[in-house]
């Protein structure tokens, strides 16, 4: 029965089926040659060169899969025999019937390219698979192999692309191949046509049995022996020909849902159920018999193919045997991450410091044409001040953080920023850190919202909770922004290490608060994963300039309107109610009423205020500074003592998040109670830091 | 192979296919294509590297190159794999 439905499909309306019907009644001359192979390892052009123009392409019966046939005729020097017949003349013609089976990985039933092979092989029993392999990568072919091994057919193995395996320093040797799988290996360039002689005297050989072949399958393990055993003798007087009672039991032992439903079909009920038993407290056998498997695989690839050392196989081992090195590749982050803010502030700075006078010199210029068409104070004060002297002053740290984009951007395409990861958590497993908390984290860096968001990645409830409290520590890119325009205004040339020393203080200050939690919060279960690592390869200027638009543009969008607004927000808040003099404005009340508290840091009343904008968003901190101060790079590094100017950076650094994160922050975790506790430890922690470098700094320094 | 490379995975610390292909003896290509198989079979899990909140934030594209990564978890059929797996040689 499980034969005549699944035939059925065979003997479907398709030309080429009869024609390799045909082919097997004229019987003597004609040998059907099925080619299979995963995608790309060069079958289609084996076939293509053995067929020629004689193809017939279609579908296979009732699949959109599609399905090539072809012809080669061969006119071999030796003599061949064929199904034990006898010697024959000088030479021998022979036709081949060429199939071109699907490209597949394996024999499971996951795809119809899948399905279709090995039913193909199943029903038509080909007179010989030839499997092809890529020689560069043989390992990927051979589980393919291990598979078509268990079918009814014989197989020989085409080792295709010696030329490139050659190439990346991949030996290979298809002799020793050849005696451990104990069936034909013949290597091949098929683009060149190298090795096509061989392959064919091979085909014959295998069918004409006149090659010892007697292939070495993977064994199944002890531990299913016994249950393989039972399954057989349970199928065995249900499953006839052309399956084979063996493939069948270990087909369903791996839990191949296609058998099962044929089986299924097959059995008696009482049958079934004791198959069902079988198969549940076997469920994870697939485990043990794919993994023999790819022990076969490795034991064959370890007898024939020589690889170079790990360490010179190329630039990615090279580079990765260092990046990813636990010391050396922490090292070598920090050392890149100084680099780019560095280079960020070298190049930057200057730019910066010439659009900041374009502004400024637009703002006049503007100020003084509208007092000329007689527009109201008011209105030329809100131009100005509001919008230019804020939104405008936001816009002039283009250049910053086009290069900071750029580089990062640069680092991405490069395939370091995956290193960078991979290290980073090395480090928080270090501190006994959730390892998964890391990808949020690492988000963190260009926006705090998708970090906190991010942690949905986590399962457990208590490593989210603590992953969503520190993630505002991971400076987003806005922050990183600000702190590079206050540090270039306070600490001129050596504004890049002290800006890189910030970034180290945050997540210095993150690992040493998740020590601290993980302390008191119950240990959850352990955090695993695999990471990918891409290879390196030379960065696309393309990939770069779309990531650095991408990113300007949404900075820009952010400039024009949420910064917008709350720059002529802080604007109105400074000229209202005395109609310009700011020393009089509400905003000054507010800042007065902190004053207390910024005299602990040495801080005089704006930067304050300029802090409390940035709670709407980051950059909010530079226009409250442009609103209030005009040129607020001359006025803050005059008015603030160095101690003063440090302690500024540490609480801009470590200051409550956006308001946007804090939204995250309660939709998040669902609780009003953990976001006032993660934005008030923010809060104590940057007050505290603050007051506590300028005390010491004032101390060591004298002020 | 495939059970000593769940338990590997299941040791909690994050792993590179290239450091799973040192620790089981065997090329990054055929670490690669068990963890294919892997997961295919439901013992991994492909993670989602990025949270699905992007779209609040302006500053989004910031971590758009982070998409590319290709993360696995160990999944629940996976973890009791490794218990039944202890269970049976113990």
């Amino acid at each position: 029965m499980l034969h005549h439905r699944h035939h059925r499909d065979y003997e479907a309306t398709d030309t080429s089926a009869v024609e390799l019907r045909q082919a097997r009644s004229t019987g003597e001359g004609t040998l059907v040659v099925a080619l299979a192979g995963q995608p790309n390892v060069g079958k289609s052009t084996i076939f293509n060169m053995l067929t020629g123009l004689n193809q017939h392409v279609g579908n296979w019966p009732g699949k959109t899969v599609e399905r090539k046939v072809g012809r080669h005729h061969y006119r071999h020097p030796h003599p061949y025999t064929r199904d034990s017949g006898e010697p024959e003349q000088a030479h021998h013609d022979v036709d081949l019937l060429l199939v071109d089976l699907p490209g597949t990985y394996s024999l499971t039933a996951a795809s119809e390219e899948e399905r279709i092979t090995r039913d193909f092989i199943i029903h038509e029993h080909p007179d010989v698979v030839v499997a092809i392999v890529d020689a560069a990568i043989p390992e990927r072919s051979l589980y393919l192999l291990s598979e078509l091994l268990l079918l009814p057919a014989p197989v020989v193995l085409v080792l295709n692309m010696m030329d490139v395996a050659e190439q990346e320093g991949v030996q290979i040797e298809p002799h020793v191949l050849e005696a451990a799988l104990g069936l034909p290996v013949i290597p091949m360039v098929a683009t060149r046509s190298e090795g096509v002689r061989k392959l064919l005297e091979a085909v014959l050989a295998v069918a004409g049995h006149t090659y010892p072949y007697e292939p070495r399958r993977p064994t199944i393990l002890p531990a299913h022996r016994e249950v393989l055993t039972n399954l057989i003798a349970l199928l065995a007087s249900y499953v006839h020909e052309p399956y084979q009672v063996d493939w069948v039991a270990l087909k369903l032992l791996e839990g191949d849902d296609e058998v099962h439903a044929m089986v299924e079909d097959l059995v008696p009920q009482p049958v079934s159920a004791a198959l069902h038993d079988v198969l549940h407290r076997h469920e994870d056998a697939i485990l043990d018999i794919a993994g023999a498997r790819y022990e076969w695989v490795s034991r064959m690839i370890r007898a024939a193919v020589l690889r170079p050392r790990v360490g010179q196989v190329g630039l990615t081992s090279r580079l990765d045997a260092v990046f990813t090195h636990p010391l050396w590749g922490t090292l070598v982050l920090l050392a890149i991450l100084a680099g780019v803010f560095v280079l960020t502030y070298a190049v930057g700075n200057p730019l910066q410091g010439w659009l900041d006078g374009l502004v400024l010199a637009i703002a006049e210029g503007a100020g003084r044409w509208l007092g000329q068409v007689g527009a109201p104070a008011w209105f030329s004060a809100l131009v100005t001040d509001g919008v230019l002297g804020g939104a405008g002053m936001v816009v002039t740290f283009l250049p910053i953080l086009t290069i900071f984009f750029v580089t990062l951007g640069f680092l991405e395409d490069t395939g370091y920023m995956a290193r960078a990861a991979f290290v980073t958590d090395r480090v928080m497993h270090a501190f006994g850190l959730h390892g998964k908390s890391f990808m949020p984290l690492l988000l963190g860096f260009g926006c705090n919202v998708p970090a906190v968001l991010g942690t949905r990645i986590l399962d457990s409830g208590r490593a989210r909770l603590l992953t969503i409290l520190l993630a505002p520590l991971v400076p987003c890119a806005a922050r990183l922004a600000v702190t590079a325009i206050l540090g270039s205004a306070l600490f001129g040339e050596a504004a890049g290490i002290v800006v890189w020393s910030m970034v180290a203080m945050n997540l210095l200050v993150l690992v040493g608060l998740g020590m601290l939690f993980n302390r008191f919060l119950k240990k959850s279960e352990d955090s695993v994963f695999i990471m990918e690592l891409p290879l390196y390869h030379l960065p696309n200027a393309r990939t770069i300039g779309l990531y650095v638009w991408r990113n300007v543009v949404a900075f820009l969008q952010k400039a024009g309107s949420v910064i917008l607004v709350a720059s002529v927000i802080v604007w109105l808040l400074s000229y209202l109610p005395a109609g310009g003099d700011v020393t009089q404005s509400y905003m000054a009340a507010i800042g007065r009423a902190l004053e207390p508290f910024g005299r602990l840091m040495g801080l005089p009343w704006p930067v304050l205020v300029a802090l409390l904008t940035s709670f709407v968003a980051k950059e909010n901190t530079i226009a409250t500074l442009g609103v209030l101060y005009g040129d607020f790079r001359g006025a803050l590094s005059t008015t603030l003592s160095g101690p003063a100017a440090l302690a500024l950076l540490v609480v801009q650094m470590l200051f409550v998040p956006c308001v946007a994160t804090v939204a995250a922050m309660k939709q998040e975790t669902g609780s009003w109670k953990w976001t006032a506790v993660g934005v008030g430890l923010l809060l104590v922690l940057s007050l505290g830091a603050g007051i506590l470098v300028y005390q010491v700094g004032t101390a060591v320094v004298g002020g | 192979m495939l059970q000593q490379l769940l338990v590997l995975i299941a040791e909690g610390e994050v792993r590179t296919q290239r450091g799973l292909a040192e620790a089981l003896g065997v090329s990054e290509a055929l670490v690669l294509q068990m963890i294919d198989q892997l997961t295919s079979q439901g013992y991994l899990a492909m993670a989602d590297s990025c949270g699905s909140g992007c779209e609040g934030c302006g500053l989004a594209a910031a971590c758009g190159a982070q998409h590319h990564l290709r993360l696995w978890t160990l999944a629940e059929k996976g973890r009791r794999a490794i218990l039944n797996g202890n269970q049976g040689t113990s």
